[in-house]
Order: structure tokens, then C-alpha cells, then sequence
């Protein structure tokens, strides 16, 4: 199997590469999710006047396709907004944008199934509404919360490999260039697929045993 | 260093619990007046009044829908009453007098007096990612100021009390439930609140793990703790109270000591009700 | 930025386009419709094996699922189109070339089959074993029981997360412009060639998009709860 050393093992420094860049925007746009989606879901639930806002913009990002946003956030907003300023910064944002969506929702979810007892004990015992929310509410959603956030991240990994299209050069990126010099796709193309497959599995198996050991130890289901 | 008068809490401990006197020169230690309450259309409670002195226990029984958890709940304001008061030690719960005014009072000085008060619900209600310990020392920490150490050797004592000493550290998801109800009146204990309200404590619980439960109770009551006890447990009810009061659609119907309300009832529907318990 | 937005929201480009836009959006409706069918049947069957009794059975089903529903979308559009006609090449003597539509089905309706096997599965084994256990108290031959007390209740217990998968599928349908399937993206990058008016066009397609799925998704949604709500009384 000449040609895949040839074509593979050869390259793995591109490839490598492009992984670290996969990463890298994968990082930073999981951040900026967890971050957003939390101020989209406070928002919505505690800001009586900018919940239409939240709302609106909850099912915006929810219910455009990624390479949608990706696209119109690439050569739209700059003009807008004077931001994103480079296609790395475009990508992560899109990403970003994406899964605060679907987390805030995740929040929301959480927080409406901490159960009412739990807040009227607080109560009994004297605990503050303030209190309460930060040592009795919000624990058990990060908890409940979790193994969602990890699922999101597989999401956001799985979007990334359109990054390519705005020219960010991650995984998906080197590989098509190799297969554009070469003009011998099977092998890099299979070997890519797996790495992101075997990548992405990972992430999920470690997210299930989190779901796991979380309702073991707590009896607290995901949310 | 702990407060050791909570382990001489017992002020005046009755020889038996059907013997205690009420003295008449002692204030109430909490008292009801003319409770009303409303949701929606539907006015549940239509005008209660009585009251609980200190070290007694009373005992609320009625069907459901009679208005007994709705008036638990109101007397420490996790139900706001429509209209009537609930004096704690003679102050107001509901209402606080400012310039000779009457004023509803704030959430936070309902919460100050909600301390004084321990409640324990049917559906245990503890905090599933904090340990046993945690769950009891939570409050005394965040709300008294008590210093770590301080709190958690007071927190072990109250698991101590209820016989859970050796289970501090672990997680309610890993107690049966009569043991989670035994930590969760821990954790009511933990503030030395003046008086223990308990909301149907062992109707979620199966047979066998309601007698862990109503033995700790039973304890309490010896040791002159003020109860006010929502149960279906008759015998319960009949033992350890020194006042037993039937509710029926939002009044009380009838109101006196065990022997007079299991055996002598005055009233028809009180004594259709014991008889469907009591064969 | 007022001037951009005022440029962005100018949608006039856009309506003067749209007779070859709308039948770019048409193009996605014929994809996700397509590998909607794939995906179903595949992943019905995987949910099938993977309910077996037989444990070799199970692993093939789960293996399938783990594969497909870890594999993103474009990656598996990419192989799918260039490199499966070649291998079907090497093992059939003969030049192979894949029509991007039909890549696109095969690609999309197999990661998603991972997605619905998974739906499946998990509303197959929530049927208490209860009911099928007087199935065959009663006489049931194993089939029967299967399509007419099993799978009624799978479809009604799982249909709000299908329709999440479906909206899915139909968001993953864009891919296929970057393989010249002729979709609506396709055709916004087109015109935006032709144009140079990026503003409007790309902000129309969110707009459209926007539109589409939130209103189909919403009338869906309300329509399934209703019609389950009329079972479970």
C-alpha cells in the first residue's frame, strides 16, 4: 500500500496542521456558545422587555442551515458591523452562533426541570432567591446540562468541516488540496473521513459516560 | 463553638404527650387568624383560626382537597393568604406595622422569619448534587454566617439525631427514601428553627420505610418539640398529639384532643372519615 | 452599517431572480425528500438489528449507527461522490461516475439512517414489555405483533424527535450546492458571481431559509401534538 504512504503518511504534517486548525476554531466557537447561549436563555426567561429579541433570535440560528449562516456572517457582516475581520474569526462566529441556539434552549430546559420543591425548601431554610438560584438552581442544570454541551461540541465539530469553504484551513481544507495535487482522492479522502468519525465517536463515548456517572451519583437525567 | 442549648431545647418536657397542659399565661407560639385563600375562583381556605403553643404537637387530618397542605403552606408563606395573619411568637408574619400602618411585609424579611420555621414536604425535596452533610449545613452556613467547621459539626449531630450519622457523605440518589426524609428533617432541625411544620412527611413513602420516619417524629415530639403535622397516619396522629383538628372544605370542622376526635367525634363527617382509617 | 443594511435588506436582486431561486429551492425539497426515504428505511432496519436477539446481529446494527452518526454531513457528501465510483470502478472493471444528485441522497440518507436508527431503537425499547407480552398471550404471530401494536406506538412516541432529525436533513441539504447540485444556495452564489451583490442575496437566502423551516417546522410540530395528544387522550 505504497499509495497511502505516499498520499497519507507523507502529508501528515498538512494534515496535522490542519487538524490543529479544526481544533482551534472548534475551541473558541464551543466558548462563545456556551457563553451565548446562557446570555440568550437569561435573557429570554428573566428580561420581560428584550425576550421577543431572544426569542427571535433563538429560532434564527437555530433554523438556518449552518453553511447559510456561515456564508452570509463570512461576506455580509463585515459591512454590517464592521466584524468578523479574517475567515478564521468568520467561521468560529458562525459555529459560535449556531449552537448558542440550540443551547440556550438546553438552559431553558434545564432550569424548568429543576423541580419547584427544591426552590420552596431553599426557602424554608431561609435561603435568599439569589441564593437559591446559584447554590440550589444552577448547579443542578449545569449538571443536567452537561452531557448536551458535549453533544453540541460533536455538532460543532462535524459544521466545521465547512469552514473549508470560506477558505480557513482546517482538516477538510489540506485534505482537498492534497487530492487537488495529486488527483488520487481515495485514500485521503477515506483516511480524513476517519479521522473525523474516530475523532467525533470519542467526544460522544466520553459524553455518555459523563450522562452516566451523572445520574449514578445524582440521580440527575440529562436534560 | 456550638450553641448547646439546642440539645436542652425541651422546655418543659410532658410526662405524656396526651397529658401536656396548655398554659394559658405562655404566648402561643403560632397562631392563625380568620386564614383565608384564594386561587382563582376556587377559595380553598374559608376562614381558619386556631392555635399551636410551645413543646405541643397538633395534628391537621381531613381528605384531600380540604385545605390541610394549603394551610401548612401558608403559615410559612410559601402560599401568600388572601386575606388573615399568621403571628409567629406574636409577630406578624403577613403583615409588619410601619407608622402605625398596615403594610404587607417584604420577601426579605419573610425570608428572616421563615428561618424560625423548619418544614419538611412529602417529596423530600433534597438537593441532588450536594452530600447528606451538605444539604444540612447549606442553610446554617449561608443564611446564620456560621463558620465551616462549626456548621459541620452541627450538621452532624442533626444526622445523628435522625440515626444517619454514618451516611453524611453520601448522595441522596443513594438513600432509600425513608432515609432522604430522615435527612431532609436533618436539615429542617439545623436552623433550631422554633417550631416543625411537616407536609404529609410519609405519604411518598412505601410501608415499610414510614415507621424510620414517625419514630424520628415521635422523638421530636418527646423532646418538646412545636409540631404542626399534615398526615393520613391515624395512629400516628392519635399517639403522639397533644391537639388533633379535622379540616372539611376549608374549615375546621372539629378541633380537640386525640381521645375526644378517635373516640368520641362529634361531628357525623369526622367520624365517616376515622371510620374508613380506623377498622 | 446603515447604509450596508439598507443594501442587505434591498431584496429587489433577489425577486428578480427568483424564478431560478425558487427552483433551487425546489432542489432541496427533492433531496430531502429522497434521502428522507433512505434514511428511514436504512435506519428502520439498523433499529431492527440492533434489537435482535442474536448478539452478532446487534453488533453489525450498532456498528452501522456509530459510523454514520459520527461522520459529518459534507465529508461524507465529498467521499461519497468521489471516491465510491471509483472503488465501485476497481470492482466492476468499468468507468463509474456519480451523478451529484444521487451522491448527495446516498451520502445524506445514510448519516441520517445513523440518526434515525438511534430514534427507533430508543421507541422500541421504550414499548413496556408488557403489551407484547399479550400479544402473544393472545396468539400473535412475532410479525403482527411488530406492525400492529410495536411500531404504532414507536412512530407516535417518536415523532416530535423525527421531525427535529427531518429539519435536520433539510438544513444538511445545502451541502450539495458545494457539489454543483443546483439548489438554492447553488444558485445565490451564481447570481452573486454574476452580480457582486453579496448584501442582499446572501441575506435573502437566510431570510428564505429562515422562513421555510421555522414555519413548516412550527405548523409540523402543532399538527403532531395534536394528533398525539388524540391517541394518549
Amino acid at each position: 500500500m505504497s499509495n497511502w504512504h505516499r498520499l497519507v503518511w507523507n502529508q501528515r504534517d498538512a494534515l496535522l496542521a490542519g487538524l490543529g486548525v479544526t481544533i482551534e476554531v472548534c475551541a473558541i466557537a464551543f466558548a462563545f456558545a456556551v457563553v451565548g447561549g446562557l446570555v440568550l436563555c437569561l435573557l429570554r426567561m428573566y428580561v420581560k422587555p428584550l425576550r421577543p429579541v431572544a426569542i427571535t433570535l433563538i429560532e434564527f440560528f437555530r433554523a438556518t442551515p449552518i453553511l447559510v449562516q456561515l456564508l452570509w456572517v463570512n461576506y455580509v457582516w463585515p459591512s454590517l458591523f464592521g466584524f468578523p475581520d479574517s475567515f478564521f474569526a468568520a467561521a468560529w462566529l458562525a459555529l459560535a452562533l449556531q449552537s448558542s441556539g440550540y443551547l440556550a434552549e438546553t438552559f431553558r430546559g434545564g432550569i424548568e426541570a429543576v423541580p419547584r420543591g427544591h426552590r420552596e425548601a431553599a426557602y424554608s431554610v431561609g435561603l435568599s432567591p439569589f441564593a437559591t438560584f446559584w447554590r440550589v438552581t444552577a448547579p443542578q442544570v449545569a449538571l443536567a446540562a452537561a452531557p448536551s454541551i458535549v453533544n453540541q461540541f460533536t455538532v460543532i465539530v462535524k459544521s466545521s468541516t465547512l469552514v473549508s469553504v470560506i477558505t480557513v484551513q482546517d482538516l477538510m481544507y489540506q485534505s482537498q488540496k492534497i487530492v487537488n495535487i495529486w488527483y488520487e482522492p481515495i485514500e485521503i479522502l477515506t483516511a480524513t473521513a476517519a479521522i473525523y468519525i474516530v475523532v467525533i465517536f470519542a467526544v460522544s463515548i466520553a459524553g455518555k459516560a459523563l450522562a452516566d456517572s451523572l445520574r449514578s451519583r445524582y440521580g440527575i437525567a440529562a436534560a | 463553638m456550638i450553641n448547646h442549648s439546642f440539645e436542652r431545647r425541651s422546655f418543659r418536657v410532658p410526662t405524656t404527650a396526651q397529658g401536656a397542659a396548655v398554659n394559658a399565661a405562655d404566648a402561643p407560639n403560632i397562631r392563625v387568624v380568620d386564614l383565608h385563600k384564594r386561587f382563582g375562583a376556587l377559595e380553598v381556605l374559608r376562614g381558619v383560626s386556631f392555635e399551636v403553643h410551645r413543646g405541643n404537637v397538633l395534628s391537621m387530618i381531613g381528605a384531600s382537597g380540604s385545605g390541610k397542605s394549603t394551610l401548612l403552606r401558608c403559615i410559612n408563606h410559601l402560599e401568600t393568604p388572601t386575606s388573615g395573619d399568621v403571628l409567629i411568637e406574636g409577630r406578624s408574619l403577613v403583615y409588619r406595622d410601619a407608622d402605625g400602618k398596615r403594610a404587607p411585609r417584604s420577601l426579605a424579611e419573610i425570608n428572616r422569619m421563615r428561618r424560625e420555621l423548619g418544614m419538611v414536604f412529602q417529596q423530600f425535596n433534597l438537593w441532588p448534587h450536594m452530600t447528606a452533610l451538605g444539604n444540612v449545613i447549606e442553610a446554617p452556613i449561608r443564611v446564620r454566617r456560621m463558620a465551616r467547621k462549626e456548621a459541620v459539626e452541627l450538621g452532624e449531630e442533626c444526622l445523628r439525631r435522625v440515626h444517619l450519622g454514618e451516611k453524611s457523605h453520601e448522595y441522596p440518589a443513594r438513600l432509600s427514601g425513608g432515609q432522604q426524609q430522615r435527612v431532609a428533617i436533618a436539615r429542617a432541625l439545623a436552623m433550631q428553627p422554633k417550631a416543625m411544620l411537616f407536609d404529609e412527611p410519609t405519604s411518598s413513602l412505601d410501608p415499610e420505610l414510614t415507621e424510620e420516619v414517625l419514630g424520628v417524629m415521635r422523638e421530636l415530639a418527646r423532646d418538646g418539640t412545636t409540631m404542626i403535622v399534615v398526615t393520613h397516619e391515624m395512629g400516628f396522629a392519635r399517639e403522639v398529639s397533644d391537639r388533633v383538628m379535622f379540616l372539611n372544605d376549608g374549615l375546621i370542622e372539629e378541633e380537640g384532643p386525640p381521645q375526644q376526635i378517635f373516640g368520641a367525634a362529634r361531628s357525623p363527617r369526622l367520624r365517616q372519615f376515622i371510620s374508613k382509617y380506623l377498622h | 452599517m446603515s447604509d450596508a443594511l439598507r443594501q442587505s435588506l434591498d431584496l429587489s436582486v433577489f425577486w428578480e431572480y427568483r424564478a431560478v431561486l425558487l427552483h433551487g429551492l425546489a432542489v432541496n425539497f427533492y433531496v430531502f425528500a429522497a434521502s428522507a426515504v433512505v434514511a428511514l428505511g436504512i435506519g428502520l432496519g439498523a433499529a431492527l438489528l440492533r434489537v435482535s436477539r442474536l448478539a452478532p446481529v446487534r453488533w453489525i446494527g450498532t456498528v452501522h449507527v456509530e459510523i454514520f452518526r459520527n461522520a459529518p454531513e459534507y465529508i461524507m457528501v465529498v467521499w461519497v461522490h468521489f471516491v465510491l465510483p471509483l472503488l465501485l470502478s476497481l470492482l466492476l472493471a468499468r468507468r463509474l461516475e456519480f451523478d451529484p444528485f444521487v451522491s448527495s441522497v446516498i451520502a445524506l440518507g445514510f448519516v441520517y439512517s445513523g440518526y434515525f436508527a438511534e430514534t427507533f431503537r430508543a421507541g422500541i425499547e421504550a414499548i413496556p414489555r408488557a403489551h407484547i407480552e399479550a400479544g402473544r398471550a393472545c396468539g400473535m404471530p412475532e410479525r403482527l405483533i411488530l406492525w400492529r401494536i410495536v411500531l404504532p406506538q414507536v412512530v407516535r412516541r417518536m415523532l416530535p424527535e423525527s421531525l427535529n432529525q427531518f429539519i435536520s436533513l433539510f438544513k444538511a441539504t445545502t451541502i450539495v450546492s458545494l457539489i454543483a447540485v443546483p439548489d438554492l444556495m447553488y444558485q445565490v452564489t451564481m447570481v452573486t458571481q454574476q452580480e457582486m451583490r453579496p448584501l442582499p442575496l446572501y441575506t435573502g437566502a437566510a431570510l428564505v431559509y429562515f422562513t421555510v423551516i421555522f414555519a413548516a417546522g412550527t405548523l409540523l410540530r402543532a399538527l403532531s401534538e395534536r394528533w398525539r395528544s388524540k391517541i394518549y387522550a
